[in-house]
């Protein structure tokens, strides 16, 4: 039976070649657009993943904050090993471990000086840093000898140094008594948007040595999981693991470690406190470009599906106004009401599925045109795309979803008409002339 | 003795008193005692200061403030006035802790002492009192000549267990006057941070002292880090009148910007 009505819907389809494949197209347009901008939504996304966890965050990380006084605070985990053991005991989802040494500096080489967020690496401790960072200059290899630094290149451009040179990194200590580190620049990578632009890596020692840490004390502990999508379960359970094991564990509050310190030093407290924190929490400070895309994806989407949908109204009207003496006859010789409506229906689900699924595909394509071919990213979108080739990045679950989407709507779309195709009068309808 | 060995001798001899004779522990400790002894005022303080900060790639800013003082407690608070960005802002010293209001936000932040005041090279020890050998051991390093003036140069290293922001400093003392001339703070790397200049001193009778209280009426503050940033602060209209006994409060600085 379903059979017989969808070919009735198809050849009525057909019969009205021109305007059913200027709306279908319309349909298609639609959807291939919305699938494209989802794509680079979760390119976006992906990269920014990919980046930030790479540069500055695990996908769970363990940090905190070491008070002298209530007022001094340094971004340090003190005995991190007994941390870590705690940590490797609670969280059975950990794939590895990175030890990261936190800290903050300003850089003056001789032309210029900028403040580089500082991340203290053992980069033979690291496989996957070697495998996202690129360099365009210099060797990572280096990064194992004191006195060392990587920058990024819009960093070596701004400071005006190059592999080889060496220049002047000025921090207050925990305690606050000024010091500095003469370092040297043994690798320059390609930069990799926003975080790239203030993060400088030097070896683990270094931050030690810069701000008279102990042996037994690091910036955080960056937990990389075999699942990230666990990640802020794992962070909630952590938190309560380690509360109940007796370290001071700080509540739960979604920014990067770098702004809590105006709230941390404003705190009457002494000693360590842990802070548990995901890799949405230290990227929230960019999480308004996703939003500000999604924003702008569904603004699209709504403004794109009220054409469609008064296309399609518009339509079917047209439709039902030339097919009312068929409708009459249909009505006439026994077709209830209920299958006028549901004829209308199939006949613009038909046409919708056909639309969003040529859309999808259409979508596809060019999303793997696109990234065959790396286009590039201007320099000023590459800091907050956080890609240099524009990345397009599509999943069959949401292809589908989103195509389903706009397919369910246009359906909906075509009730109404139908409703009132259903309702006509046969005497009426038969005698209508159009 | 040969001819030549005797010539030498008498060369030498001659020359003895021309060299600079070291100062014992006793009278360097002596001399840095003496430095901040000149400009202790053992009461209250009140003083308009010029900052004019100059930082490279950056327009210059110049800060009107008031600075007040009391000895007895180590009180000490700072009120921007100028410019009208800055106006009504302040740092309030509460025990050990510097304390810093912006009226923009309406909040009080806990900032470290060695904070840079209104991010210039300016530090809170700058326009407060001298501590020097409450926080320093000092040595003798030489005597010399700093323009027309005669010098004692002295390295101080902080004492174990106090906090600041240069864990060493040079000193060039003019002998006469035992006022600073010229300082040096050294990075805990040994590197050279900051030279300041104090080109002029001033003196007013202090009630509170029954004495003379020194001051350095100018400063020159020279970033040897970033060689191109400079300070200048100018004190000027200090009174040594007894203040407000409730001036040394949250609520006093907060009223200032209502």
């Amino acid at each position: 039976m379903l059979a017989t009505d969808l070919l009735i819907s198809a050849r009525n389809l057909a019969r009205h070649t021109r305007r059913n494949l200027f709306l279908g197209g319309a349909i298609a347009l639609v959807t291939a657009l919305l699938v494209l901008l989802g794509g680079l939504t979760a390119g976006i996304r992906e990269a920014m993943l990919d980046s930030a966890t790479t540069i500055m965050t695990g996908h769970v990380n363990v940090g905190g904050f070491y008070k002298i006084t209530s007022g001094m605070a340094g971004a340090l985990v003190t005995r991190y090993p007994e941390v870590l053991a705690d940590v490797r005991r609670h969280v059975p989802e950990l794939s590895f471990v990175a030890v990261r040494g936190r800290g903050y500096a300003k850089a003056v080489a001789d032309t210029g000086s900028m403040n580089l967020v500082l991340a203290g690496i053992d980069v033979a401790a690291e496989p996957r840093f070697r495998e996202v960072v690129q360099l365009q200059a210099g060797s990572l290899d280096a990064l194992r000898e004191p006195g060392t630094i990587l920058l990024f290149e819009d960093q070596a451009k701004r400071l005006g140094v190059g592999v080889g040179d060496a220049f002047t990194l000025s921090a207050p200590t925990a305690r606050g008594v000024n010091n500095t580190a003469d370092v040297r620049v043994v690798a320059v990578a390609k930069s990799v948007g926003l975080l790239s632009s203030f993060h400088a890596f030097v070896p683990a020692g270094e931050i030690r040595r810069l701000y008279q840490l102990r042996a037994d004390n690091t910036g955080a502990l960056h937990l990389f999981l075999r699942n990230p999508a666990q990640a802020a379960r794992v962070a909630a359970r952590l938190r309560d693991d380690l509360a109940h094991d007796g370290w001071k564990v700080m509540d739960a509050d979604p920014q990067p470690y770098w702004q809590k310190f105006q709230r941390v030093n404003s705190e009457d407290w002494t000693g360590q406190r842990l802070d548990v924190t995901t890799w949405e929490d230290e990227l929230s400070f960019l999480t308004w470009i996703l939003s500000a895309l999604q924003g702008l994806t569904g603004l699209l989407a709504t403004v794109l599906m009220v054409i469609v949908v008064v296309g399609i109204m518009n339509t079917l009207w047209i439709a039902i106004r030339e097919r009312t003496r068929e409708i009459g006859t249909l009505r006439a010789i026994g077709m209830q009401r209920r299958k006028v409506l549901w004829l209308f229906v199939l006949e613009a689900a038909l046409l919708a599925v056909l639309g969003t699924a040529a859309g999808a595909l259409l979508g596809w394509g060019v999303a793997a045109a696109v990234n065959r071919v790396h286009v590039a990213v201007p320099t000023a979108v590459q800091f907050f795309l956080m890609q240099r080739h524009l990345t397009l990045s599509l999943h069959g679950l949401t292809v589908l979803r989103d195509a389903g989407g706009i397919a369910l709507v246009t359906t909906l779309a075509a009730f109404y008409p139908a409703r009132r195709a259903a309702r006509l009068e046969p005497v009426t309808a038969m005698h209508h002339i159009g | 003795m040969t001819r030549p060995r005797l010539a030498l001798a008498f060369a030498l001899l001659a020359l003895a008193p021309l060299a600079a004779r070291a100062l014992s522990p006793e009278e360097v400790r002596r001399v840095v005692k003496t430095v901040d002894e000149r400009q202790r005022n053992a009461g209250d303080w009140r003083s308009l200061c010029y900052m004019e900060a100059k930082e490279k790639d950056k327009s210059d800013v110049v800060y009107e403030l008031t600075v007040f003082r009391r000895s007895s407690d180590q009180k000490f608070m700072l009120l921007f006035d100028k410019p009208r960005s800055e106006q009504g802002k302040g740092y309030l010293r509460i025990e050990k802790n510097l304390w810093f209001y912006d009226p923009g936000v309406g909040r009080w932040e806990r900032r470290t002492e060695r904070e840079r005041i209104g991010g210039t090279d300016t530090r809170r020890g700058d326009l407060d009192e001298s501590r020097l050998a409450e926080e320093y051991d000092a040595v003798w390093e030489g005597d010399g000549k700093l323009g027309a003036y005669q010098v004692h140069r002295l390295l101080l290293t902080v004492k174990p267990g106090v906090d600041v922001a240069f864990p060493q400093i040079r000193l060039w003392v003019d002998q006469a006057t035992h006022n600073v001339l010229k300082r040096q703070e050294l990075a805990l790397s040994g590197k050279l941070m900051r030279t300041s200049l104090y080109p002029r001193w001033k003196k007013l009778h202090s009630e509170s002292k029954k004495g003379d209280v020194w001051f350095p009426e100018e400063m020159r503050f020279y970033d040897e880090i970033e060689k191109a940033n400079q300070t200048l602060i100018l004190v000027r209209s200090v009174d040594l009148r007894a203040l407000d006994p409730n001036l040394f409060t949250k609520a006093w600085l907060e009223a200032k910007s209502r």
